[in-house]
């Protein structure tokens, strides 16, 4: 595939997502930049020459510059940030730059927007984009002077030749550039130049989206476009057995009125589905309309008899008992350092406990949609989507035409969080634009949307630990539980070790002698999904509150334990050519302490808390600040302080934003947050009964220190959310001597624990 | 039956079921996208807009209910993102996805007309019927702030 980025054999996409720590695991990545001419249209062939010597960048006769952006725009800043890298080797006028979405097309690559990835495959490869260009507007002026092309200069859309003092811009000289045969190996700018990367740069689409101009993609509109509601069965995998179609059909405004069968999703990461993959669409019965009003209203006159799924016996709290139950026996070893038995059986002082995370929905602020028209034997699609790739390819196959005949033109996304990883709206308004023959939009209620979710799966952990008589800790065993997204998604073909949701890195793996981890997975029929920072937003919160457990048994302060547990900065070599950079782990959390006066007393109810997570390439700590207040049973979290080592910050702002975001998304799963099911149902249906953070509940203060670095670019999406649960619960441990194990922490919990 | 309104200081007249919420008249038969869809239950705000200068969730509100009254939707504050608070909010860089950030401007706005120095608190009580997942509060907070400033500035120059 053209400009693809091609991961380590040894690394799957899947893993890329899922992997929580794999340290500076070196993002060695083979690179092939597309050396195209007149990729963009016609301007090859006017006399007003366009200069584009490569998918990703294009200068017009009067010097605009047009940058495309090949991820899914969705609040985290590719839209910025990548066309930052780009122009910064360009050498470029910022302010004559305008972001184009690129649509689906395999010239932009890999065009996946997930795992934190976008900055970091990108950087490379977007750098040598604009460097290509500029190298090939470098050798046209000189040519044009007759000087030496290493005389030249180029900076904010000119090239100049300092001794004689001439100067071209850009766009004089395009059709001469455009002549030259494109470097196949242009030299990078030494990033001590570098003019806009690390420097604090406004989001690209700040006007769009303060004045309502952006088009996310409900607000798609195509002329004769219909708007489709879908009462979807409400157990996962049940179908429509009989529906009073006449009846709702005859309803004002109505047009059609049809069942929408299940789909089966093609692996959104390119994997094989296996046996017992359950990654489908449901069903349901559709009420095309011509209007989304009417099409909800007649949507309530709908009366379906659902063929119903073994899940529709499921709950909550037998879920709940069946992973006790599993984590209470042992299970599947995912990591075995040294002997924990032994070792526990000797240890001085031993703990214990049991920690419990539920399900979570995405809770995206746009509801999922897609707008669909199928003619022809084609498909176009306008998707809010984090894989429009996955999107043409499942609907291809839903439709049974070749996956080439499937356009995606990707919109504005009011939040992915891993949730427009799945691709089952976008099946959904083909298949239904198909059967309407008609372009339709689908507009999930919110009420759908929470309802049909891929839930983050819920999870019960026991933990078990033991300190030597110096109240170092000796040994470790962490057995988890939970229903499992890999066979949800791969099938139930995959080992035991492969299917775990836990991660054999995590720390205090390789931290402590005697250590053991054991996943098992449970039965469930519940659909399950990637959710911002995957397994290590339910693992973080567990591992860094029972470290803090240990570190309280042991009489130590948890942050000086936690650092004599990591002990000197070092490298620690993984194989595999990944390695854990222990100075990096010490120097966020150092910080972090450092910023929040993690020394300094507080007063009486008051407590602070620090958790750290590690990975997506990237280094995060935060200390919280809680107040409670155990007879009212109110908390109130006043402060986060939150160190990043992310490499190069290509764009600080963006950066702090990530952060800002993630400690908030952190503190709705910690505070608010919880899918529940009855009868294979959910029960949860509106932000009435699934509670997310609020102004009134996000702390006065969020502090962001990024640690200077130039190092390369690491992930910022999804490592701030982790430790945001767990440094909240070890400061209300802190203030109170409650220690709260079960999420979300409730402030009645305060007066009960 | 038409049912008549000022929207965004222009007449406007529309001929649906008196029963439609305003959000859906505005998206689906206006198509004036800039007001959200978001929750449908006036639980989240980004449907929010003004009728007669007050706060008001679109998606609950029946078009009959605004029949005679005016309409100010995001659109209606300026289109080249001159008004003071969506200069507040560009200085801040506010945005993430920006699903929400119409219907979090127009509380803003409304709370800065009747408070034109909010304190934090004011700030949590007008704004907290908005949801952003994005988790943008803080700079809300900020550029609130910077907006109320900027109007005082304003206010004080034209003095």
């Amino acid at each position: 595939m053209l400009g693809a980025v091609h991961l380590p054999s040894n690394v799957t996409r899947r893993n890329f997502l899922k992997t929580s720590v794999a340290a500076s695991a070196s993002l060695v990545l083979p690179l092939y930049l597309p050396v195209q001419r007149d990729l963009h249209s016609d301007a090859g062939h006017s006399a007003n020459h366009s200069f584009s010597p490569n998918a990703w960048l294009e200068i017009s006769p009067d010097g605009e510059v047009k940058i495309w952006c090949g991820k899914s725009e969705m609040g985290q800043g590719v839209r910025t940030a990548l066309p930052t890298i780009v122009a910064e080797e360009l050498c470029c006028d910022w302010r004559r730059v305008q972001v184009v979405q690129a649509d689906l097309d395999p010239k932009y690559g890999d065009q996946l927007t997930g795992g934190s990835l976008s900055v970091r495959t990108s950087y490379d490869n977007l750098r040598k984009a604009g460097a290509t260009a500029r190298e090939m507007l470098l050798s046209a002026a000189a040519a044009q002077w007759n000087v030496s092309r290493s005389e030249c200069r180029a900076e904010s859309s000119f090239v100049t030749h300092a001794s004689t003092q001439r100067r071209l811009a850009f766009e004089q000289l395009l059709a001469a550039a455009s002549a030259l045969q494109p470097p196949a190996d242009p030299p990078l700018k030494n990033p001590s130049d570098f003019a806009l990367i690390g420097k604090p740069t406004r989001r690209t689409d700040l006007l769009a989206k303060v004045t309502g101009a952006a088009k996310f993609g409900l607000d798609t509109r195509l002329p004769g476009m219909l708007i489709a509601s879908v009462e979807r069965s409400p157990v996962y995998g049940g179908t429509p057995r009989r529906f009073n179609a006449d009846e709702v059909k005859s309803s004002p405004h109505v047009r059609a009125v049809f069942e929408v069968k299940s789909a089966h999703l093609t692996h959104q990461f390119g994997e094989t589905s296996g046996p017992g993959s359950r990654n489908y669409t449901c069903s349901g019965v559709a009420v095309v309309a011509d209007s989304t009003w009417a099409a909800m209203q007649a949507r309530k006159l709908l009366k379906v008899a659902w063929n119903e799924t073994p899940l529709a016996a499921e709950s909550t709290a037998a879920l709940r008992e069946r992973m006790l139950h599993l984590a209470s026996e042992p299970c599947p070893i995912v990591r075995n350092d040294g002997d924990f038995e032994k070792a526990q059986a000797t240890a001085a002082k031993q703990i214990e406990a049991v920690y419990e995370v539920p399900f979570l929905a995405h809770a995206t602020m746009e509801p999922m949609n897609c707008t669909a028209h199928v003619r022809d034997g084609e498909c176009e699609l306008w998707a809010p989507t984090q894989v429009p790739g996955a999107a043409a390819e499942s609907v291809a196959q839903a439709l049974g035409i070749p996956r080439e005949r499937v356009k995606v033109h990707i919109t504005f996304i009011g939040g992915g969080f891993g949730r427009r990883l799945i691709q089952d709206y976008a099946v959904e308004a083909a298949l239904i634009s198909r059967d309407a023959g008609a372009p339709v939009q689908v507009v999930w209620s919110r009420e759908d949307d929470m309802r049909h979710d891929f839930y983050r799966p819920a999870a019960c952990h026991l933990l078990q630990a033991g300190l030597d008589a110096e109240g170092k800790l000796l040994s470790w065993r962490h057995r988890g539980s939970s229903a499992s997204i890999e066979t949800f998604y791969n099938g139930t073909g995959i080992s035991p070790q492969a299917a775990a949701q836990v991660d054999s890195l995590d720390f205090p793996a390789l931290f402590i002698p005697n250590f053991r981890l054991e996943f098992a997975v449970a039965e469930s029929g519940m659909p399950l999904g990637y959710w911002r920072s995957v397994d290590a937003s339910g693992n973080q919160f567990v591992l860094s509150s029972f470290f803090d457990e240990a570190a309280h048994a042991a009489g130590r302060d948890p942050l000086e334990f936690l650092l004599a547990t990591f002990g000197p900065s070092r490298k620690i070599d993984l194989g595999n050519q990944q390695s854990l950079d222990v100075g990096r782990r010490r120097g966020v959390i150092e910080l972090a302490a450092e910023k929040s006066g993690w020394h300094k007393p507080l007063t009486a109810g008051r407590g602070r808390g620090i958790a750290a997570a590690f990975g997506w390439g990237s280094y995060v700590a935060q200390v919280a600040e809680v107040t409670c207040d155990a007879k009212k049973g109110a908390l109130r979290v006043d402060r986060v302080v939150c160190a990043v080592d992310c490499g190069t910050a290509v764009n600080p702002l963006s950066v702090r934003a990530q952060m800002e975001g993630a400690i908030n998304f952190g503190l709705a799963q910690a505070l608010k947050s919880a899918i529940t099911i009855s009868g294979g149902r959910v029960e949860q249906s509106n932000f009435h009964d699934y509670e997310v953070l609020r102004m009134s509940d996000a702390p006065p203060v969020i502090e962001v220190h990024i640690v200077p670095s130039a190092a390369p670019p690491g992930g910022c999406g999804e490592p701030g959310v982790p430790p945001a649960a767990p440094a909240v619960a070890n400061a209300i441990f802190a203030a109170t001597g409650k220690r709260l194990r079960r999420l979300p922490i409730r402030a009645a919990d305060l007066r009960s624990a | 039956m038409a049912i008549s309104f000022t929207l965004n200081g222009k007449a406007q007249s529309v001929d649906v079921s008196p029963d439609m919420p305003l959000l859906w008249v505005l998206r689906d038969t206006l198509n004036m996208t800039g007001t959200k869809f978001g929750c449908g239950m006036a639980l989240c705000g980004a449907c929010t807009v003004h009728v007669n200068g007050e706060v008001t969730r679109s998606c609950i509100t029946p078009v009959s209910s605004v029949a005679g009254k005016k309409i100010t939707t995001i659109e209606g504050l300026s289109a080249d993102g001159s008004h003071p608070v969506q200069q507040a909010w560009m200085e801040e860089d506010v945005p993430q996805c920006g699903y929400c950030q119409s219907g979090q401007i127009m509380s803003a706005v409304a709370l800065l007309s009747k408070k034109p120095n909010p304190t934090d608190i004011d700030i949590d009580d007008a704004m907290s019927g908005n949801i952003c997942r994005c988790g943008t509060y803080q700079r809300i907070r900020k550029a609130i702030h910077r907006a109320a400033s900027m109007q005082a500035g304003k206010a004080k120059s034209a003095a």
